[in-house]
């Protein structure tokens, strides 16, 4: 029965999801698309992390994605659709090349180079002037859907639906009792037959590919990229503090701790307009320190102490 | 046994080359090995406390940068209010560097100590961006210099006019490391603490109070970053954001260096700071000198990737 109860719920959920353009207003459904788009960075980030993998590389292939959607569309004159598609194929293809440079070392390499890829790629688009715009960036000629904000809306819901629906089948196959193994032992793993390499090449492949998607899906509905903006530093941090506020190694928790933050966060930016991003600061060092579980993992272990008990 | 033959050739060659390279530059562009030098002083006395972090408490200090950017800030509000010269605001800019290590150490890393290296490295992440976005809020993200007529100072030799303020950088980073090769070497405590940063449980047993010496060395490193915070300021203009690149050029330069060698860390400054004043030398292309710090990282990676080691 509560089986039963659990799939009505998520139809409910995506029915008021879909039809969300219908009963709110312009101004939530903007808030509504950045909190999806926060929420395939929050969802793809954990889904690396579940190999025992942190990687600091949102910000960096967000910024490729969105720079290569516009740049495909610009000097390729390749259509909107394709352009995303294109986006989350180069930040594929840079993945899959820096996933088989850097993942045979484990934990603080793998972080701090793809915290550095961000900062490299920003030099190069900044620095090449010519091809990408240079530091005052590029503006496209027209918005995605000349800026229908349903259609607009249903695409970012399109993305964060395929990001959900990756992430979980990440959860039920094989490559999640193989990533489970790794980042709980990997000795173990590597003897029991799971070739490690691949795998986490792979997942960081995919995830990528998810973010640079998200990248170009941004540009399109925004309509410009700069080298300061489509690299900052909140697409590091916000999904993190999200993810860690939900609950990492799941899918529920950086859903749940996308959809509180990231409503959060449109009232926090109206109060401090300068350095707001300190309070998610504040969120990951304490959740590091008190409920590493996040919200999900203590609900859960409430609800086992109970039958349990 | 022969990795370890082929080892010492291989860095005698390295050095060789590297000196020959170090030879020709000086007669071809003399003011991009001044330059460099200056500039690798200013890496090393950033690394050089990140590494006796690394290698006494085994923590990846992801704020690094930030708390020299933090130490910079704290002296340029010091200079303006009470009128003070940058230099004398040292002390108090070292003691206070020394009590906010302390203090972070105490209510945040001490906690971590015994969890998951993923949870230290997003705990440390969680305390730059504390750290930059608390700047941003109290002094907002324009840029901050204060203006002193030494820094321009030159001198002549030859036909080249160079700058000589830099090398205030080279002191302060040959101090550093000579200050910490004796603390580690000759002192009781510096030596109780390299045998908590070679076996904590071993320490442990012979009766070494191990969470004093982690707190008492992340403090220590946190002042030195901030002696090196107040020279950045006296030459440099500061924003929230600078230090960011400063944590990753110091870990770039730790894991170059090889983890836990201090003077391993000068050299790798030196080869860094020459190969990215060589790339400003050239007009116009002054903002890629950072993509020298990536060529460097992937080489450190490819390296340490075929070496197999973690």
């Amino acid at each position: 029965m509560i089986k039963y109860w659990k799939y009505i719920l998520i139809a409910i959920i995506l029915l008021l999801g879909v039809l969300f353009p219908f009963y709110a207003g312009a101004y939530q459904q903007s808030i509504a698309r950045t909190v999806l788009i926060y929420l395939v960075l929050a969802i793809s980030w954990d889904m690396l992390l579940r190999s025992g993998q942190l990687s600091f590389g949102m910000a960096g292939l967000f910024g490729i994605g969105s720079y290569a959607s516009v740049l495909l569309l610009l000097r390729l004159g390749a259509s909107p659709m394709l352009s995303i598609l294109g986006a989350g194929l180069v930040a594929f293809v840079v993945a899959a090349l820096l996933g088989i440079l850097v993942l045979r070392l484990r934990a603080m390499y793998f972080a701090i180079t793809t915290l550095a890829i961000g900062e490299i790629f920003r030099i190069i688009i900044r620095n090449w002037s010519s091809f990408t715009g240079g530091p005052e960036g590029a503006i496209l000629p027209n918005i995605i859907f000349d800026g229908d904000p349903v259609l607009s809306y249903w695409l970012v819901l399109g993305l964060a639906l395929l990001a959900i629906v990756l992430s979980v089948i990440f959860q039920k196959t094989r490559i999640y009792f193989a990533l489970t193994a790794i980042r709980n032992n990997e000795v173990v793993a590597k003897s029991s037959g799971i070739n490690i390499f691949k795998y986490l090449v792979i997942v960081f492949a995919i995830t990528s590919a998810l973010q640079g998607m998200a990248g170009g899906v941004f540009a399109q509905t925004y309509g410009f990229v700069t080298p300061e903006s489509s690299f900052s530093a909140d697409y590091i941090l916000l999904p993190i503090a999200m993810a860690l506020l939900g609950g990492i190694y799941g899918t529920l928790g950086p859903i749940i701790g996308t959809v509180l933050l990231g409503v959060l966060a449109e009232y926090l930016k109206l109060y401090i307009p300068y350095g707001h991003l300190i309070v998610y600061g504040i969120i990951i060092i304490c959740i590091i320190m008190f409920m590493p579980q996040g919200i999900v993992g203590v609900v859960r272990s409430k609800i086992i102490r109970r039958e349990v008990g | 046994m022969a990795e370890r033959i082929l080892k010492r050739p291989l860095y005698i060659i390295v050095g060789l080359l590297s000196a020959a390279v170090i030879v020709l530059l000086l007669f071809w562009k003399p003011t991009v090995v001044v330059y460099g030098v200056q500039r690798a002083g200013l890496y090393a006395g950033i690394a050089l406390p990140m590494a006796l972090i690394l290698g006494i408490v085994h923590i990846v200090n992801l704020a690094h940068g930030e708390f020299m950017i933090t130490a910079a800030y704290i002296t340029y509000f010091l200079c303006n209010s009470f009128g003070m010269s940058p230099f004398a605001a040292l002390v108090p800019v070292v003691i206070v560097m020394f009590l906010l290590g302390m203090l972070i150490f105490k209510f945040t890393i001490k906690h971590t100590l015994k969890a998951p290296e993923l949870n230290q490295l997003i705990l440390t992440f969680g305390l730059a961006m504390v750290l930059t976005q608390g700047l941003n809020l109290i002094a907002t993200s324009q840029p901050r210099k204060i203006s002193l007529d030494f820094v321009t100072s030159s001198a002549t030799v030859g036909e080249t006019t160079f700058g000589t303020y830099g090398f205030i950088y080279d002191l302060a980073a040959v101090l550093i490391l000579a200050g910490l090769l004796f603390f580690l070497r000759k002192t009781k405590f510096g030596k109780a603490a390299v045998a908590v940063g070679q076996n904590p449980r071993g320490a442990r047993i012979i009766g070494i109070d191990v969470n004093k010496i982690y707190i008492l060395v992340f403090s220590l490193a946190i002042a030195l970053t901030g002696i090196m915070g107040v020279l950045f300021l006296t030459s440099q203009s500061i924003f929230p954001l600078a230090g960011g690149s400063y944590t990753m050029k110091s870990f770039c330069l730790v894991a170059m260096a090889g983890m836990g060698s201090l003077p391993g860390i000068v050299f790798a400054s030196i080869g860094l700071g020459i190969a990215e004043s060589f790339i400003m030398s050239f007009q116009g292309y002054g903002g890629w000198s950072n993509i020298v710090f990536f060529a460097l990282i992937i080489i450190v990676i490819l390296i340490k990737s075929f070496k197999g080691k973690r």
